[in-house]
């Protein structure tokens, strides 16, 4: 299995504008929680996921939520619009949304994203304060214990 | 924002290992993903390994 965060790189190497969120955004704020997968917020424009598929081609991505697990590299066909995608590739699972719940959609997120510099790219995060809110507008039991995780992180920020 | 000792006590409560928080909080972006990329790796194995136990094994062949 290759490492999540090689998934970034491509992103950025691809000329995506994206921004970081969930789980592996958690990691990066100094949360604990291991996760499996990794979560952007992107427009999802035709240009877009053509530089998801050039991100994504020999990775073999697929819709791993659909039936026949369709090619990423050809479903959606040019000119259909997705509202989120929900893609297993080589390198692991990756969703890409098109707006986060609370918060709204990508330049909502970038208003407020922290820039850092990961493995010789570029990359915008979630502030912590959005993934916050982001976890507690979920509800799920561990989303809200998440969101203790991070507010316990953004406590100890102050303090420092 | 609430008070910070307020959210520090919520997560204790919570069950929250704050020390692992303190020893995150002190490494570089790029050590917390590969902390976590070797955090991840153990889970995965774990879960095969877990996977393989709960196979049933098939039942050998009956001999006349």
């Amino acid at each position: 299995m290759k490492p999540l965060h090689l998934l970034l790189q491509r992103f950025a190497d691809a000329g995506l504008e994206f921004v970081v969120v969930g789980g592996f955004a958690g990691v990066l704020h100094g949360s604990s929680y291991v996760t499996d997968d990794l979560d952007i917020c992107a427009v999802l424009s035709g240009e877009n996921i053509e530089k998801l598929r050039t991100a994504l081609a020999d990775l073999h991505p697929v819709h791993r939520i659909t039936h026949k697990k369709l090619s990423f590299l050809e479903h959606p066909p040019a000119g259909q619009q997705v509202a989120n995608l929900y893609l297993e590739t080589d390198a692991g699972v990756v969703d890409v949304l098109s707006s986060i719940l609370g918060l709204g959609g990508f330049e909502a997120l970038r208003r407020n994203a922290m820039e850092i510099s990961l493995f010789g790219r570029r990359c915008r995060v979630i502030s912590l304060e959005d993934l916050i809110k982001a976890k507690e507008a979920m509800g799920r039991e561990k989303d809200i214990l998440t969101a203790k995780e991070l507010r316990a992180i953004a406590a100890k920020r102050k303090q420092s | 924002m609430e008070q910070p000792d307020n959210a520090l006590e919520k997560a204790r409560r919570a069950g929250i290992d704050l020390d692992l928080l303190d020893s995150n909080l002190a490494l570089t972006y790029e050590q917390r993903v590969l902390r976590h990329e070797s955090a991840l790796e153990l889970v995965l194995a774990l879960r095969e390994a877990g996977a393989v136990y709960e196979t049933p094994t098939p039942a050998a062949p009956e001999i006349r």
